[in-house]
């Protein structure tokens, strides 16, 4: 059985996800002792900028634009508008070499090894519904239920899976729940048109489940830790993180806080490629 | 601003910072918790210590747990596994107490996050 990391990376004008790509696939490295495979649609800026040390094997993607714009947030006062290329997250399942992989985000920052022990579950199948936002100051709902009224919330950050028969309807499941996202968002009411995939994988957890909470998708170890684009990562030193996270109720002011050993999905962006500039100017 | 308004609102600074440090820490503690046997995943508690402890003494070779997923998991070397277990709580536990003995000391913003 082969075993790897896959991570998926699709700039957009504003943020290099090739980049974060390249800074993972070490961490990965260096905590988990793990190959790692990239599918990209920047195959030659990957190869001409980082080159290809990093990684086991690499999948040249299409290039798609897309419409599915949002707002990336740099701290509580710095926003841009810019595509959000999250599509096709579930063909994950064709394009991976391995047998059992882990998808990752390319902002999940590792700094410890306890993914490593999934390949070793009897579940086929594991995903994030636990969370936990490390600032503490903000509304947790909407990492608890995919809307007021639905289901539960499951995090497409991070996700474990075997290549069997029903992962694979799962899969295509998640596609096809893609391309007809303008139905399945009102079945399940969500208010917001943009395509997210944390809500296309939780709506085919409930499927998978026969409409109802089951055991289709058991849980990754521990919380998802994560920050949100309003938070600031300032600094990083090997498993060692400080953030300014977002202070409740003043705009423009945070709050210093840092974490030893723990893995955390940084969402800010740009201040992870700020760091992540810093970091690969050091080696 | 008034001297002792603003003293308050250092201290009041420092205490939100330390809160947070120690909720991140009860975190870090939480997975440190986490032990692996046969694929199953268990958060070691006192409850499972106990529970395997008097497994233990009622001299039964093997016993059923019930992991995190809430899938039995059938554990044969049940000394083994205790031994694991007590590993892994006394580990976490000690780390933990390193840890928060070391934040407890720090008294201003900038040592409690480490930073230079």
């Amino acid at each position: 059985m082969t075993k790897g990391v896959f991570l998926i990376a699709k700039n957009n004008g504003y943020v290099d996800y090739v980049k974060q790509a390249v800074f993972l696939a070490r961490r990965i490295k260096k905590y988990l002792d793990m190959p790692v495979s990239i599918a990209t649609d920047s195959v030659e800026y990957l190869e001409n900028i980082f080159g290809v040390d990093d990684f086991d094997k690499i999948i040249k993607l299409d290039y798609v634009d897309s419409s599915n714009m949002k707002y990336f947030f740099d701290g509580t006062l710095s926003k841009k508008a810019a595509s959000f290329k999250n599509a096709n997250r579930a063909d994950v399942y064709k394009l991976s070499p391995y047998d059992e992989t882990i998808i990752m985000d390319t902002d999940y920052i590792i700094s410890n090894d306890l993914l490593k022990s999934v390949f070793d579950s009897t579940s086929d199948f594991l995903i994030y519904k636990k969370s936990t936002d490390i600032a503490k100051v903000r509304d947790e709902i909407e990492f608890e239920k995919i809307s007021d009224t639905s289901i539960d919330f499951y995090w497409a950050t991070v996700i474990f899976f075997r290549k069997t028969k029903t992962n694979k309807i799962f899969f295509n499941l998640v596609n096809h729940i893609e391309e007809e996202w303008s139905h399945y968002r009102r079945v399940y009411q969500i208010t917001s048109s943009l395509f997210r995939n944390d809500f296309a994988f939780s709506i085919a957890i409930h499927i998978m489940n026969g409409f109802q909470t089951g055991s289709f998708a058991q849980q990754l170890p521990g919380n998802m830790m994560y920050t949100t684009d309003k938070d600031i990562l300032w600094q990083l030193t090997d498993d060692e993180m400080m953030f300014l996270v977002e202070k409740k109720d003043y705009l423009g002011e945070y709050t210093a806080l840092k974490t030893t050993g723990q893995n955390i999905h940084v969402m800010n962006k740009f201040s992870l490629g700020r760091i992540i500039d810093k970091e690969f100017a050091n080696e | 601003m008034d001297e002792r308004l603003e003293k308050a609102l250092d201290f009041s600074n420092y205490m939100l910072t330390l809160n947070n440090q120690k909720r991140l820490l009860a975190e870090k503690y939480q997975e440190g918790l986490i032990y692996f046997h046969n694929g199953s995943q268990f958060t070691v508690t006192r409850e499972l210590i106990t529970f395997v402890s008097v497994m233990i003494s009622a001299e039964q070779d093997e016993v059923v747990v019930i992991d995190d997923n809430s899938i039995p998991c059938l554990v044969n070397d049940i000394n083994e596994f205790y031994g694991e277990l007590l590993n892994t709580y006394t580990t976490a536990s000690n780390d933990y107490y390193t840890e928060y003995t070391k934040l407890k000391k720090n008294r201003s913003v900038e040592k409690l996050v480490n930073y230079d």
